[in-house]
């Protein structure tokens, strides 16, 4: 009996010892980097480190899609597209304006202003055509610029639409032999505002403020 | 077995089991990657990183990761677009890995080997400085990753026709507690 508790103890002992210097054991890399130079190394993680799921991510979150990635290349193909049609635009619309018949313009000047006023709307809708039908992505809260640049159109828009129709008002009257009267007199001022608020929408994505 | 070695065991055991694996949570955080252009310096700042690190046998590994689509430049179409040229919607998130020896807890600078995952390319960035100090029981770490377009194949996003430059450093600042 006496013996057994002896070994007893000293298994319980050697147990401890053990124990003890396991841990120290297990301190060692610790000890090792306790030089500064040392401490700063390091080395690629192991498989006992935090994944993304340990940090709270979802699978929605963490696992991407060609679909998403497909709708936002095509979002930025046709934003690219809507930009250099918009740039385009602006040519024949300088001209239009440049080209604009006075009081006293025979129906010829007219024919050439009505011409580039119709191949200005034809550009500007094909330029907004692709602005609208680039696809939306959930979930974006609009900021910055772009916020004026769509505010604007809610002004050259509508003025790109009764602009054209003023002016082949005014050109029937005109060509009737009348002075230009009415609604159509408001041709040039409605025209003027539309192609200050255009070149301010291009500023607007452009210049930082 | 007498009592002084039990005592002289338990006395050498104990800062041991006190030593025991800890674990780091990133408590707060702003990530912002910078980028230039002729016309225009752009940040883009995360808040929405998150983080963890795990201790054991004196090695902390660390996770950080936060969603591409959740920095900020104040530019919600750039931000689209920065995105896309990132390839965002195939892989949404960045995320950085590194190792580090627990006692670099106690180190005023840190130098560690990161590996990024981003845009579906995995960069490793040897040796990057970072600057750490104590608030409490929280530790900040702020630095500076010298990413590049490059090194992640994204191409270059220009505008009127000139793309922005190939450096595009990450500034970090973290907050870190134990848990
Ligand atoms: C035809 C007149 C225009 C209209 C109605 C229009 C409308 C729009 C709209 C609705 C958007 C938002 C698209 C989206 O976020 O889904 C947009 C974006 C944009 N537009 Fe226009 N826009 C016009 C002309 C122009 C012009 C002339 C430019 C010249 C540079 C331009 C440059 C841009 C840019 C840079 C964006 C931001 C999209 C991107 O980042 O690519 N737009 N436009
Ligand atoms: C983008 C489209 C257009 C713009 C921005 C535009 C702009 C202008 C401007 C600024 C004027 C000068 C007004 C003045 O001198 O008081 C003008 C005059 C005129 N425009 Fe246009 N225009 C456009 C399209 C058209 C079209 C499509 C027609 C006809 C088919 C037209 C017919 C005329 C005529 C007849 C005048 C002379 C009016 C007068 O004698 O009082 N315009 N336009």
């Amino acid at each position: 009996m006496v013996t057994t508790e002896i070994d007893m103890k000293t298994v319980t002992t050697h147990l401890l010892i053990l124990f003890c210097l396991s841990a120290l054991v297990i301190q060692m890399p610790s000890l090792a980097f306790a030089d500064e130079a040392a401490a700063n190394s390091s080395s690629p993680a192991t498989e006992s480190a935090p994944s993304l799921q340990d940090l709270g991510f979802s699978q929605a979150q963490t696992q991407g899609n060609a679909q998403d990635q497909a709708t936002l290349d095509k979002r930025s193909h046709m934003l690219k597209i809507h930009q250099r049609w918009g740039l385009a635009t602006t040519a024949p619309l300088i001209a239009t304006l440049l080209l604009a018949p006075g009081g006293k313009s025979n129906s010829s000047a007219r024919s050439l202003h009505g011409g580039l006023g119709i191949i200005t709307a034809g550009m500007y809708f094909t330029t907004a055509s692709y602005a609208i039908r680039a696809p939306k992505i959930p979930g974006t809260k609009e900021k910055g610029p772009i916020r004026l640049h769509k505010a604007l159109a809610w002004i050259h828009g509508p003025g790109m639409i009764v602009t054209p129709i003023l002016g082949a008002m005014a050109d029937e009257q005109r060509n009737a032999g009348q002075k230009v009267h009415g609604i159509a007199s408001a041709h040039g001022a409605v025209g003027g505002i539309t192609i200050a608020a255009y070149l301010a929408s291009i500023l607007a994505v452009s210049i930082k403020f | 077995m007498n009592w002084k070695t039990t005592i002289t065991v338990v006395a050498l055991a104990l800062p041991n089991l006190a030593r025991a694996d800890s674990r780091w949570v990133l408590e707060s955080s702003t990530l912002t990657y910078h980028i230039s252009h002729p016309l225009h310096q752009v940040d883009g700042i995360s808040h929405d990183a998150r983080g963890k690190g795990t201790c054991h046998a004196g090695q902390c590994d660390f996770l950080i990761a936060a969603p591409v689509k959740s920095f900020d430049s104040g530019d919600s179409n750039r931000d689209l677009h920065m995105l896309q040229v990132t390839r965002g919607g195939q892989y949404p998130m960045v995320t950085v890995r590194t190792r580090l020896p627990e006692s670099a807890s106690s180190l005023s600078s840190v130098t560690a080997d990161l590996d990024i995952e981003f845009a579906g390319q995995k960069v490793p960035y040897k040796q990057v400085a970072f600057q750490r100090s104590t608030d409490g029981a929280r530790s900040r770490i702020t630095g500076t990753v010298p990413c590049t377009v490059a090194d992640f194949k994204i191409d270059p996003p220009s505008l009127l026709t000139v793309p922005i430059k190939n450096e595009m450093p990450i500034r970090v600042d973290m907050t870190w507690r134990t848990e």
